[in-house]
């Protein structure tokens, strides 16, 4: 890795899909975490309250109050940047999805999923 | 052999699938408002959705990304969620226009109320959907569709002047804000996105890959220039029949009448038949891209062939579009009607999905080798002009000639 | 400013489809005659389908349902509306030529699979279209 490469790490990381290590889609590149100076890319943000962060400033107070606060760990997910395998068409890492929390909408454990008729 | 045959029949299914409702409703009217002038908008919506389609396909195959893949990449999450909202409303009219069809289709040919077969139809959609692999409901429909060349041997059995017809391909404006309304709607309504959404989506469910090049750019070319010619023989069987006796085609059964004066009984039955899949394959299509867009746009697990247990989610929410759009038509609103708004407002949404996969196809970093040539980056940038010009004028002519009620 | 403008232009668009409303002219009548003429058209095309026993009943019993409905539609519209004398005449004439198109369409939908009803039909659409035809070269005929 060069030095140059964050700065495009960022910009080919940011919303791209992320799949586990069985190929299974499990949400996208919602934010990135960086640290230190120059700064590096720690970790991979993930979740539905991490949007409200990306829309413009004056629509963030709505989005909150429908996304609901910011759970670390349940609606907001840390991905370590050392889970990361592989990076193309979409980002692939090294574990698997549930292991991370990651997908947590499609697994047949989720309340919602569990209540519709072919589960 | 076996992959001239492949060829044959994904040119088939894209011929098949190309006319909707907008196309029946537009292109009829269309015809017996202005004859054949209206053919060479036609034309140019036909190349327009040939030219979109191929690039989709073409990223889908090199990149693996369907379309809402490359938006919110492209567009990042504030500006491609507005073309989510956008697409997502545009395509739940678009369901309910399709649904609403298909249940006036049925009851042209079985007379029975038009709320039952509303039901009927969602149902009879959802069972097809689970029986079937993505592959055989494509096909089903898509040959279905072929009926619809009944309305080719029909322009060919009124023989008009054919001098008259190719004066009609001569790009011809005028001041009157109803023939520029047509000129909207006839192009929009061949170039209804979420056709593209889908079949780019379709594309990496079947696994193609850089492999399958040719084959997409064969069912682009081909398949929508054969679809195009059905586009064309709706509009000059109108224009024959109807034009000179001031026919005002408001409703779908009207769109058959033609098929009958030539061929009576049989005519009348293919036609509707015709009509039949591909508004059924049109309902397919625009409620799974409904549901594609959302499961893409927020890394949801997707696909029609990861099941309904692998992608919870994803079916749950193609149900619900299909749900919501049968209480949209049973609302009482006219399904012409909501044809015209779909299309309409399809135009108007399409700049905003149509620029980021111009972006990513022309970009080496992306495509490689791939990329756009001269000749993809000239037609898809004249395009996107075509298409803001479209999606700019669209609702002031909307609003100024009543949804073409004059 | 450009809101003002916009504002403008849009409360025009929103304003331009109704700015005809209020007496019957000329103009308008006219256009309710050319519209009764395209249904008269319409069913003469599908009568004649009736009338060959080229169609399927179903086919033709519910376009006649749809399109007697619309027939019905326009001859309310037109005996509601007000007139302005000068066409009072030409306004009475056309609410009687939709009143007989309702009636047409209506027998067209009652004997939907009969071949010598359909060309009874068929033939008193063609007059009653070309009544509607005539009533039109009066209306633009005599407008200055």
């Amino acid at each position: 890795m060069n030095r140059e490469e964050p700065i495009f790490v960022a910009h080919r990381l940011l919303d791209e899909q992320i799949l586990d290590c069985d190929g299974k889609r499990c949400g996208r590149v919602d934010d990135i975490e960086l640290q230190g100076s120059p700064p590096r890319v720690t970790a991979l943000l993930v979740g539905e309250a991490l949007y409200p962060r990306r829309l413009p400033r004056r629509l963030r107070g709505l989005a909150r109050r429908i996304a609901g606060p910011e759970t670390w760990g349940s609606n907001a997910l840390r991905i370590p940047w050392e889970e990361v395998d592989e990076i193309n068409a979409a980002v692939h890492l090294r574990g698997k999805a549930e292991e991370l929390g990651l997908g947590y909408g499609d697994d047949p454990e989720n309340w919602l999923v569990r209540r519709l008729p072919w589960n | 052999m076996k992959a001239i045959l492949k060829v044959a029949l994904g040119v088939i299914a894209a011929l098949g699938g190309f006319l909707d409702i907008g196309d029946l409703v537009f292109n009829t009217q269309a015809g017996a408002l202005y004859r054949y002038d209206l053919l060479w908008a036609v034309a140019l919506g036909t190349i327009g959705i040939a030219v979109y389609a191929e690039m989709c396909g073409r990223v889908a195959a090199v990149t693996q990304r369907p379309v809402f893949d490359s938006i919110r990449m492209r567009l990042g999450f504030g500006t491609g969620l507005v073309a989510l909202v956008a697409s997502t409303a545009v395509n739940l009219l678009t369901v309910a226009a399709e649904l609403g069809g298909l249940a006036i289709i049925l009851t042209l040919l079985f007379d029975a109320a038009f709320s039952l077969f509303v039901v009927l139809a969602a149902i009879g959609l959802v069972v097809a959907v689970a029986l079937l692999p993505f592959g055989g409901i494509e096909r089903i429909f898509g040959y279905g569709g072929l009926l619809m060349l009944v309305f080719v041997a029909v322009a060919f059995h009124q023989s008009p002047d054919w001098g008259d017809v190719a004066h009609g391909f001569v790009p011809s404006l005028s001041s009157s804000t109803l023939y520029l309304y047509f000129v909207v709607g006839v192009v929009a309504a061949a170039l209804m996105p979420y056709e593209v959404h889908f079949s780019s989506s379709g594309a990496i469910e079947e696994g193609w890959t850089e492999k399958s090049l040719k084959e997409n750019r064969l069912n682009a070319i081909v398949g929508y220039a054969l679809g195009g010619i059905l586009a064309c023989a709706l509009v000059i069987v109108s224009g024959y029949l109807f034009h000179p006796i001031g026919v005002d085609p408001g409703d779908l059964g009207t769109v058959a009448l033609p098929a009958q004066g030539a061929f009576g009984e049989t005519g009348l039955l293919l036609a509707l038949g015709g009509m039949m899949f591909c508004v059924g394959g049109a309902a397919i299509d625009s409620s799974f891209s409904a549901a594609y867009n959302l499961a893409q746009f927020l890394g949801w697990e997707w696909g029609r062939n990861r099941g309904p247990k692998k992608a919870p989610r994803f079916t749950a929410s193609w149900l619900v579009f299909l749900f919501l759009a049968v209480l949209i038509v049973l609302s009482g609103i006219n399904p012409v009607e909501i044809t015209e708004y779909a299309v309409i407002f399809a135009v108007v949404a399409l700049p905003l999905t149509y620029l980021p996969i111009l972006l990513i196809a022309g970009d080496r970093s992306f495509m490689g080798g791939h990329a756009n040539g001269r000749l993809s980056a000239a037609l898809g940038w004249i395009y996107f002009a075509v298409i803001v010009v479209l999606a700019i004028v669209a609702i002031p002519l909307l609003l100024m000639t009543n949804a073409g009620g004059g | 400013m450009a809101r003002r403008v916009a504002a403008a232009i849009l409360a025009a668009a929103l304003l331009l489809p109704t700015a005809g409303c209020g007496d019957l002219s000329r103009d308008e009548l006219n256009r309710g005659v050319e519209s009764l003429s395209a249904l008269a058209a319409q069913g003469e095309l599908i009568a004649s389908g009736v009338a060959r026993d080229a169609t399927k009943a179903t086919y033709a019993r519910v376009m006649a349902k749809t399109l007697g409905g619309q027939a019905e539609h326009e001859a309310e519209k037109l005996a509601d509306a007000e007139s302005s004398p000068e066409v009072k005449e030409e306004r009475n004439a056309a609410v009687q030529v939709a009143g007989e198109l309702a009636d047409l369409f209506s027998e067209l939908q009652t004997f939907a699979g009969d071949e010598h009803h359909g060309a009874l039909v068929q033939k008193h659409m063609g007059e009653v279209k070309e009544q509607a035809d005539a009533l039109v070269v009066r209306l633009s005929g005599e407008a200055p």
